[in-house]
């Protein structure tokens, strides 16, 4: 019996063992055959992380003694936790892809070098490359006015629509609605119960109504901003005081998404929108480039990406990026500046825009005669990047700002969904969001 | 020294153990051995079970974020913050209806199934495996195709209700049926489990009580209710004080199917406590938030202990 069983345990052990050694020593591996290794984190979207692969070939191509290791952690707040894990035990990448949420959290555990550092190194960027940078995405790449991070890539929101199902209801399918009363009236007009049973079997336009809990719910506040901004609010006061979503701005945008929320019937939809739009069950939803190669993936699906709709003080939308910083358990700082330096180059900016779908987060990509036909043979693609002009970011918020992203999540949903007073929820919300800015405004000189 | 080389090689039996024990005294290298081959479990254990526990210990009393190098010490701070807020209260009765909800539930599914497989019948192997299947699945996944099932448009269990007429709803992204759903897919996650320990306490029934009392004239349900309920009492207890200590860590199905919401009806302690600790990075609160649940759960079995023990019957 054990003569029979032993060989299979020690295979197993054997394998066991391997197993962990190389997961032991996965977090740092030395340097192969002369070349300085760059371990590299990140959470792209999955669907671009091919693209990446092309691109770090590339960089690699175009530095021998460069070696990247991308590593792709699924969803930001799963990096986020990896890293401050690595960070404590001392096994940080060099590089790590972030959302401009986390900043805070990485630089108060001093992890991270100033980009400062690089920039006035000897092989510098030069002031002109940085004033070339969209504004609103450098503001986001600093903490307290100091710059810790550069963007590698941009995003924003747009409409997506169908075609088919504006032309079935007799809308011209070539534009999306202008403004808000449009976007009211163009989503009540698709909102569609075919066989009158009172289930709705095609909706209008989806309000972003997920769960403030959820792993959504930051991404709903995201999506949530134009529309802010769009009847000239903003999420705080430049002081970092008190904040300013409750404001009249506030409930007129969440008085619009309340409205469209119970004439669209959305409570008897799910949070599930993607399925919904690719089987034309929903005609509009609010929706990033990243997704844009999915839409094109789907036969028979006639579709477009309009400009965001323009608000009652302007036209306006969000934009966001994700920004590389280097950490000080780096080996290689030196290295890693190198692949930072060279991931903002204009042609870099260009292919990686292309291949991913992703925005470049600068002006001089533009004037590449390549990225301007690809642009033109991919209108959707081109939306979201000529909305760069006129998009904005919302007002940096250095302690808390996931507590009070939370709190805003929170009236957004009880209007939405729990059908409460916009005003109430978000004068309530705003209430604990200004007692935790009160709290922490002691820190504010530190 | 011990054996000479003209000792022949069969030891006598006797002199075996004596010259064993007298050569020296045993305690130390006894003990040594016996940690050495334990060492592997003890040192997983120390590192994954009882630092942290001691250490979220420490954690509840102090303030951190993960970030800082340092912690700082708040007292009961943490406590008392969490027990003002009524989050909390909203949570813990969450917790509390979950726990309502699924525990009698499944206790009566898991006996009512234990009891009907007890008897002689056909594929009865097949059924039980069956029935004990979602325990063994990953409740991740589980929980991913049930909300697939829920999915108010396309889901398998609208579609189903559809034929009898019945609208369609919105499970998942409803406040008043959200909960209700996960305490569904709570019990067809667990039953199977309490099915098989029903089904041990069944057997260890002897057949002659059963066989006495039919002589004597009594019918099903009697011997049910006088001789399985009384008998099976013991298994009943343990499954009542696992089901309530497991419901009330519920964790990884609210977070795939609901993720608390929606308007936090479906937030339960354990995900409060994951959002604090992994969201917000409040370590301390989030430790406080634990030993909180674990001071709930402790009551709740002594209390179990202490009101329940009376009617168990052992049958010997």
């Amino acid at each position: 019996m054990t003569t029979d069983r032993s060989p299979l345990l020690q295979r197993f052990s054997v394998l066991l063992l391997a197993a962990l050694i190389a997961g032991g020593c996965s977090g740092k591996d030395g340097d192969a055959g002369g070349k300085v290794t760059v371990a590299f984190w990140h959470s792209c979207v999955s669907s671009t992380v091919p693209a990446l692969n092309e691109l770090i070939a590339k960089f690699e191509e175009e530095h021998p003694g460069i070696r990247i290791k991308a590593q792709y952690v699924p969803t930001g707040d799963a990096l986020i936790q990896k890293l401050i894990t690595s960070v404590q035990s001392k096994t940080a990448p060099d590089i790590s892809w972030i959302h401009a949420n986390f900043l805070q959290s990485i630089i108060d555990a001093d992890a991270i070098y100033k980009m400062d550092d690089f920039i006035h190194s000897a092989d510098s960027l030069s002031a002109a490359d940085l004033a070339d940078i969209f504004p609103p995405l450098m503001e986001e790449a600093k903490w307290r006015g100091t710059l810790y991070s550069l963007p590698m890539e941009a995003t924003g929101i747009g409409l997506l629509y169908n075609k088919e199902l504006f032309r079935n209801a007799g809308l011209d399918p070539e534009r999306g609605p202008r403004d808000w009363a449009e976007l009211r009236a163009y989503a009540k007009k698709l909102t569609i119960d075919k066989n009158g049973d009172g289930k709705i079997d095609q909706f209008g336009f989806f309000v972003p109504a997920f769960p403030a809990s959820g792993p959504l719910g930051d991404w709903m506040v995201w999506q949530f901003y134009p529309f802010l901004f769009q009847a000239g609010g903003n999420n705080i006061n430049g002081e970092q005081t008190q904040v300013l979503y409750n404001s009249q701005a506030g409930v007129e945008a969440l008085t619009l998404w309340k409205e469209i929320y119970h004439e669209n019937k959305l409570s008897s939809f799910g949070i599930d929108y993607e399925p919904a739009f690719a089987s034309k069950q929903l005609a509009m939803a609010l929706d990033g480039p990243w997704n844009l190669p999915r839409w094109k993936q789907i036969p028979g699906l006639d579709w477009m990406v309009a400009p965001m709709p323009k608000g009652p003080a302007k036209q306006s939308t969000i934009v966001g990026g994700e920004y590389l910083a280097i950490f000080k358990q780096s080996a290689h700082p030196k290295e890693a500046w190198t692949f930072v330096k060279w991931m903002v180059r204009p042609d870099v900016q260009a292919l990686w825009s292309m291949k991913s779908g992703y925005l470049p987060i600068r002006h001089a990509v533009r004037l590449i005669k390549e990225y301007n036909d690809y642009l033109d043979a991919h209108p959707a693609l081109k939306t979201y990047v000529d909305q760069m002009d006129f998009a904005q970011v919302p007002n940096p918020i250095d302690y808390d700002a996931l507590k009070i992203s939370r709190h805003l999540a929170e009236a957004i949903e009880r209007a939405t969904v729990g059908n409460a007073d916009p005003r109430a929820v978000l004068e309530e919300s705003a209430a604990r969001s200004n007692a935790l800015l009160k709290a922490s405004s002691g820190k504010a000189t530190r | 020294m011990t054996a000479p080389a003209e000792t022949p090689r069969v030891i006598p039996p006797a002199e075996l153990p004596q010259k064993v024990s007298t050569k020296k005294p045993k305690g130390r290298s006894d003990l040594s051995s016996a940690l050495a081959f334990l060492s592997p479990t003890l040192i997983v254990l120390s590192a994954f079970v009882f630092f942290p526990v001691v250490f979220s210990f420490y954690l509840s009393f102090h303030s951190w974020n993960m970030f800082s190098s340092t912690e700082s010490f708040v007292g009961v701070g943490n406590y008392s913050s969490i027990v003002q807020n009524p989050e909390f209260w909203s949570v813990l009765k969450n917790t509390a209806v979950y726990t309502l909800g699924t525990v009698p539930l499944n206790m009566v599914i898991s006996l009512g199934i234990a009891y009907f497989l007890n008897k002689k019948l056909a594929g009865k192997k097949l059924l039980r495996t069956a029935f004990f299947a979602p325990v063994v699945m990953s409740s991740v996944a589980a929980a991913v195709i049930w909300r697939w099932v829920y999915e108010p448009s396309f889901g398998l269990l609208n579609y189903g209700l559809s034929w009898f007429g019945i609208p369609a709803v919105n499970w998942l992204n409803n406040p008043t049926s959200a909960m209700f759903a996960l305490i569904v897919m709570g019990v067809w996650k667990t039953f199977g489990f309490n099915m098989v320990l029903f089904s041990a306490g069944l057997q260890g029934i002897p057949e002659h009580y059963y066989e006495a009392a039919q002589i004597d004239g009594a019918g099903k349900w009697k011997q049910f209710w006088n001789i399985t309920v009384p008998l099976l009492s013991p298994t009943t207890f343990f499954v009542l004080v696992m089901s309530v200590i497991g419901s009330f860590q519920v964790f990884d199905t609210v977070y795939v199917l609901t993720s608390g919401g929606p308007l936090g009806s479906t937030k339960v302690l354990v995900f409060y406590l994951y959002e604090q600790a992994f969201k917000f990075f409040d370590m301390g609160y989030a430790s406080a938030v634990a030993y909180l649940l674990f001071a709930v759960v402790f009551i709740l079995t002594m209390l179990q202990m202490k009101y329940l023990r009376g009617s168990i019957h052992y049958s010997s």
